[in-house]
């Protein structure tokens, strides 16, 4: 793709997600840059369904792109220029492309899949865009996986947890995964085709298919393949699989690939056990991550110490943490 | 056919789904006059043309429902009028591409530049819409003070909002009279999109263009099945392609087992329908007659949910054909070894009596069969079958309708278990 695109990512609901794209928007120079504001997967109503809290309108500013379904689109309270209607339809109906003419306000309401979200990008190409900005689905990472968008900003905060201890350490773990280097160029370009199955590639470089579908079998066995350099799993990564490497000795010192952090679903622990081991991860592609936002409010009325959370999550994962609430930075 | 057939559009498609077969001889040359057309400008436009006029059309979409309002004198919304606006824009442009290739006659699209001056208020031709400014002064300053006032915002957009709802109700009725035009512009796309496609698939399947035959007789020469000869090549063997005519006289097909029969009668089966909906033909040459209807029983389609055994399900495709000869329509009945699986005794009986009952009708029958049958007034062809350690799938015409013996041969060379052909073989030479 010839442009930027950037995916703000939730941890779970309100953890201040939506103000933090109200804060993207805001910010972007709209007048030297061609912007395209688009969300994954909605939630449609104005009033979160799960937690009753209040669900805001974006506030788009005049000569934004954006792409929502018809119905939010007839609700629109901007003035706008309609591009495009495409094939694509959601549960609110086809997702339609406009430019904002006026500032003001518009429900988003995108493309319901990461297939669905890519094609709507390619689509934009037409329009010379600089940015797409996705309004990324809650607590679904598939709008931040490297094959969709390029960056991504993560929103996080008490509602995640009240405990402010597990809250950073949650919060430190989803971004040591979205961290995880990249593997060397010619692994890469090896593994890149192949979207299923487990494989594993000896020390003379050969690739070999593993007899597993996924890593999900139970009865994947790894006899046999003592000069194991890199072991692939194209699908999704999960502890029991994690487990048995470790638990291998001839794979102690494996390089495990996945295809980029959203396919991997371990927990902390198994995670940090196989890297103690000796064992390391790595990815076929990778997003950058920008910023972690924090919201301390969780929707239960907790309310966590803005300055000393801030302070220690962004000790903990090395990267600069906002509370945009109170419009600060802490490092 | 369909699947390989490279259409830009959904609604191409869903139009050619639901377009009907074609029976009148005069529609099918017409439709094939225009097919020409395109293969002709396939063999001479550049790949810059072509490929412009695929992308153009990859814009069409369905918007059926909305034309239909707006013949019903309903408002359009925005995005209606804008699909009304996008639908005259790309046919105005394909008519356009069309006119530059010499194609202006071959599709008639209606011209709907006015469409689009009462969608395009600011001339700017761009596939884009809104309730632009220039339909309404005071909207204009209305929309000033939106821009300049946004505290004020809700109260401002609640008056603009009316003041749009004036002109989509003033843009309906000034393009009511267009909905018939703009129904045909969609058409016309979808058959531009339908024969390009079927051009294009001529091209890549090595089809012909067949000619109407007036006296019934059909002739094919170097016929092949399409899948089949796709599925050899890419095991890297050849279709060997079949000669064949048939006439209102019955066709019996006799020859041995795995000599192709079955797929001579596909095949068949496929050219007539192709035909009849204006693709190109799988064959060298192809002369081809109009049917009303075509039947085409293979014989192994039992029904377990209807509770009918193989037999009972054949015996009621035959009866059915049976019954539709007797109505004053032209027929074209391909029936694959009828009566195979029942005694031989009976089974020969019913091939024997349905040729008999068939013979002379308004109709082409082409059958396959294993018994030693009568032909009576049929014409009798028989598939060249096993020489030399080879199959030739080749029709020859005979002169009775002897059938082969060679299962017990064809049978070994499967490398079946060779005390069961054994055992057959000595069976055979001593009767008792």
């Amino acid at each position: 793709m010839r442009y930027d695109s950037l995916s703000i990512v939730g941890l779970e609901k309100n953890t201040g997600k939506t103000e933090c794209l109200k804060y993207v928007l805001d910010r972007l120079p709209v007048q030297t840059k061609r912007i395209a504001v688009t969300s994954i997967g909605i939630d449609g109503e104005t009033v979160d369904q799960v937690t009753r809290t209040q669900k805001p309108e974006i506030v788009l500013r005049e000569g934004m792109y954006f792409g929502t379904s018809e119905m939010h689109y007839r609700q629109r309270r901007l003035v706008s220029e309609l591009i495009d209607v495409s094939d694509q339809t959601t549960s609110l109906g086809r997702v339609v492309t406009a430019k904002a003419l006026t500032g003001g306000k518009i429900l988003l309401s995108g493309p319901s899949s990461a297939i669905g979200l890519r094609r709507w990008m390619q689509e934009m190409n037409r329009f010379d865009i600089d940015l797409v900005v996705i309004d990324g689905a809650l607590s679904r990472m598939s709008s931040a996986s490297p094959a969709v968008s390029q960056s991504l900003i993560l929103a996080t905060g008490a509602a995640y947890s009240a405990n402010m201890a597990t809250l950073v350490s949650k919060t430190a773990h989803v971004v040591d995964l979205v961290n995880l280097e990249l593997t060397d160029d010619a692994t890469r370009q090896l593994l890149m085709p192949l979207e299923k199955g487990v494989w594993f590639i000896d020390k003379d470089g050969n690739l070999h298919g593993l007899d597993a579908l996924t890593s999900l079998s139970q009865d994947i066995r790894f006899e046999g393949i003592e000069d194991c350099k890199t072991l692939y799993v194209a699908g999704a990564l999960v502890d029991g699989f994690l487990e048995k490497v470790r638990k291998n000795k001839n794979l102690k010192q494996v390089e495990l690939v996945v295809r980029d952090f959203t396919k991997i679903f371990v927990t902390p622990q198994q995670f940090r056990l196989f890297v103690k081991a000796g064992g390391t991860i790595r990815v076929l592609q990778r997003s950058k991550l920008i910023a972690v936002t924090v919201n301390p409010v969780s929707p239960s009325g907790y309310v966590l110490d803005s300055d000393i959370l801030c302070g220690k999550l962004s000790e903990a994962i090395g990267l600069p943490v906002f509370d945009l609430l109170k419009n600060k930075q802490c490092n | 056919m369909l699947d390989h057939l490279e259409l830009q559009s959904g609604f191409a498609r869903r139009w050619l789904l639901d377009s009907s077969m074609m029976t009148d001889g005069g529609e099918i040359d017409a439709c094939y006059a225009t097919l020409r057309r395109f293969d002709d400008f396939v063999e001479r436009a550049d790949k810059t043309h072509l490929d412009t006029l695929q992308f153009r059309l990859q814009g069409l979409k369905d918007i059926r429902t909305t034309i239909k309002n707006l013949s019903q004198g309903a408002v359009l919304d925005d995005i209606e009028l804008f699909e009304v606006k996008h639908l005259a824009i790309l046919s105005t442009d394909v008519a356009k591409l069309l006119n530059e290739q010499g194609m202006a006659d071959v599709v008639e699209i209606p011209a709907l530049d006015e469409v689009i001056s009462i969608l395009d208020p600011d001339g700017m031709k761009i596939a884009t819409f809104y309730i632009y400014d220039s339909y309404c002064a005071q909207l204009k300053d209305l929309r000033n003070q939106i821009r300049q006032n946004p505290e004020q915002q809700d109260d401002l957009l609640l008056q603009a909002s009316e003041l749009e709802e004036g002109v989509r109700k003033d843009l309906s009725r000034q393009l009511h009279p267009f909905a018939a035009a703009i129904e045909q512009a969609q058409l016309a796309l979808a058959r531009i999109d339908v024969n390009l496609a079927k051009a294009l698939q001529m091209r890549q399947m090595a089809l012909t263009f067949p000619s109407v035959s007036a006296d019934g007789t059909c002739r094919y020469e170097a016929m092949f099945h399409p899948q089949v000869k796709a599925a050899l090549a890419t095991r890297g063997r050849d279709f060997q392609p079949v000669d064949i005519t048939y006439g209102m006289a019955p066709t019996l097909i006799t020859g041995a087992n795995m000599g192709g029969k079955t797929v001579v009668l596909k095949t068949l089966t496929l050219c007539q329908l192709l035909f009849q909906f204006g693709f190109g033909i799988p064959a060298a040459s192809a002369q081809i007659a109009v049917k009303d209807e075509i039947y085409f029983c293979i014989g192994d389609e039992q029904s377990v949910e209807k509770g009918l055994s193989s037999f009972a399900a054949e015996m009621k495709n035959i009866d059915a054909v049976i019954k539709a000869s007797r109505e004053n329509k032209k027929l074209l009945a391909l029936i694959d070894e009828p009566a195979r699986t029942t005694n031989p005794t009976e089974g020969a009986a019913l091939v024997s009596a349905l040729l008999k009952v068939l013979t002379g009708k308004d109709m082409s029958l082409v059958m396959t069969t294993h018994y030693d049958i009568e032909p009576g007034e049929a014409r009798c062809l028989r598939v060249r079958g096993f020489e030399n350690g080879e199959m030739d799938y080749r029709l020859v015409e005979v002169q009775d309708g002897e059938v082969p013996h060679e299962a017990l041969n064809i049978a070994a060379s499967l490398g079946i278990d060779s005390e069961w052909i054994d055992m057959a073989r000595t069976m055979l030479a001593h009767p008792n």
